[in-house]
């Protein structure tokens, strides 16, 4: 994927790494949920999570739709990039 | 067989109380209890590893081990590596978590569930855990002295004290505070209160009385009542909760809290917002109020409320004197260098709960760790706030918002002018609710 956002880069640091650990205290560390809650560890969320913002997917009481609603594209872009590089284990 | 009795032990937990289960009275509580207990234990994954070279090099002293404390801890070692070395300083050996408390009340949860120790941030990310109370912070010496006279050094320091709180007149002493309890820091004062609610008689009174924002977890209040007045309604038929409000309206979750007030627990919650508490006396369990006196058979008073002492004492505490103005792209303090605070100690736009502390937290390590390379803080910092609230036993609501910085005024804005809540409460939230809590507490203790 190309990303066309322009957040500053860091050496050794993934860009999308503080705006993805928004997701951290529902879905785990790096995405690697417990429980019954569904992991983002390796997977692609961006489709998912444009389609909560649309109302197109999830329960229709989710607290997800909503919540997807706080970030722009290029910050789920960010977020998807992040969770699609960490190993699912 | 372990996923049927799990499912089993679920449909258990959100039963109502003896309901499904006719004739089995206190073995069916004991059942209960351990279903939701059940339901918080989890098995943890494989820890994040501390890498062994970011760039970053420091000693960062760390105070408070709540829900902000413990994950800058974790995070700063997880971000920063082998070479940040981090010392995590807290007065009590295990924390008891506030979330998730109120379900202590009903009788639905233990307090062993909520109390998690510091263990794991050592074994899993080499935070190096120091037990002690800090009696003084040196700014400019850069270092800490703890009761005794250790000193520890640092070269960033991060405070994460809470709450404490301020003085209701006619509690000044142990014994009134006790016969009032707040149960506004979960431990032993939620255990007096569980108390207080299930010794209750039928047809009694539990008046809660809310302090003037901001307080610590905004929905936390009105939960509660939603909470008490369900497990009332159950087991002490005819009883009330009075809610006095020191705020003009209810200040989260508004549409579902005055639905469950109006609708849910109609007839049980008498909610009376604008109300002045001017004192209470505990031997008589009477509150002196701008509606009038009134007596009750237990008080559940939620003082008002400032930073940790810590933050008052270090001189930290410049906004209104309560509570530490900071820079939100570092948390770094207003009031003085390379000191940073977090959580609810710290004046921000942001509620003060520990979910967002968490938040915080991360936003914090991340700068920190830039900081230590010679880089600046990220300059767009992206928090959320999100939370389940039990309205009765079995279904619960949620409140969600995204901050975003805003370099204009320094603040972080919420996106879209404000929280968003569900649109009905359900025993699926309540199911999320777990979901969520578990995540969280493996995110900050593991």
């Amino acid at each position: 994927m190309v990303l066309g956002g322009s957040l500053p880069v860091q050496a050794g640091e993934h860009p999308g790494r503080l705006l993805a650990s928004n997701c951290f205290q529902c879905h785990g560390t790096d995405g690697k949920a417990v429980g019954d809650m569904e992991p983002l560890a390796g997977k692609d969320v961006y489709s998912d999570l444009k389609e909560m913002q649309l109302g197109l997917e999830g329960d229709p009481d989710s607290i997800m739709r909503p919540h997807a609603l706080g970030y722009t594209d290029e910050q789920i872009r960010w977020i998807a990039d992040y969770f699609r590089a960490q190993p699912e284990r | 067989m372990q996923i049927s009795r799990r499912k089993f032990l679920e449909w258990i937990a959100l039963a109502g109380t003896g309901s499904l289960l006719p004739g089995m009275g206190v073995a069916a509580d004991r059942l209960e209890v351990k279903a939701l207990d059940e339901l918080l234990r989890v098995n943890l994954p494989r820890p994040g590893l501390v890498p062994g070279e970011t760039g970053a090099v420091g000693r960062v002293l760390v105070i408070g081990g709540g829900m902000a404390g413990a994950t800058v801890a974790k995070y700063l070692r997880l971000w920063g590596g082998a070479r940040v070395e981090v010392t995590l300083v807290e007065r009590n050996a295990q924390y008891t978590s506030c979330i998730m408390s109120n379900l202590v009340l009903t009788g639905q949860l233990g307090m062993s569930s909520l109390k998690f120790d510091y263990a794991a941030l050592a074994r899993n990310y080499g935070v190096k855990i120091e037990i002690g109370d800090v009696v003084q912070v040196d700014p400019i010496g850069h270092r800490v002295m703890l009761a005794g006279g250790k000193y520890l050094d640092y070269d960033r320091l991060v405070i994460a004290p809470g709450i404490d709180f301020l003085t209701i007149p006619g509690l000044e002493s142990a014994t009134a505070q006790d016969a009032v309890p707040h149960a506004w820091k979960a431990g032993a004062q939620t255990l007096r209160l569980k108390d207080q609610i299930q010794s209750m008689p039928k047809g009694g009174s539990f008046v809660l009385t809310i302090p003037k924002a901001p307080y610590r977890c905004p929905p936390g209040p009105y939960e509660r009542a939603c909470l008490v007045a369900d497990y009332l309604k159950k087991s002490k038929p005819g009883s009330k909760v009075i809610v006095l409000d020191a705020n003009p309206q209810i200040t989260a979750e508004p549409e579902n809290f005055s639905r469950a007030f109006n609708e849910t627990h109609a007839g049980v919650v008498e909610y009376h917002s604008g109300v002045g508490l001017q004192g209470i006396d505990a031997s008589t369990r009477t509150l002196h109020t701008s509606l009038g006196t009134l007596r009750a058979n237990v008080i559940n008073a939620i003082p008002p409320q400032k930073a940790g002492s810590l933050v008052i004492n270090a001189g930290l505490a410049n906004v209104g004197g309560l509570w530490a103005g900071v820079d939100v792209l570092s948390y770094e303090s207003t009031a003085a260098r390379d000191i940073h605070v977090i959580g609810d100690a710290a004046a921000t736009t942001q509620p003060k709960a520990g979910h967002i502390a968490n938040a915080e937290a991360k936003v914090c390590a991340g700068a920190i760790v830039r900081l230590l390379r010679g880089e600046s803080p990220d300059p767009a910092p992206v928090t959320n706030s999100a939370c389940f609230t039990p309205i009765t036993m079995e279904t619960a609501s949620w409140l969600t918002v995204v901050f975003g910085y805003d370099p204009l005024t320094r603040t972080m804005k919420p996106v879209g002018g404000k929280a968003s809540e569900a649109h009905a409460p359900s025993s699926e939230h309540f199911k999320d609710m777990i979901k969520w809590f578990n995540n969280l507490k493996v995110d900050t203790f593991y």
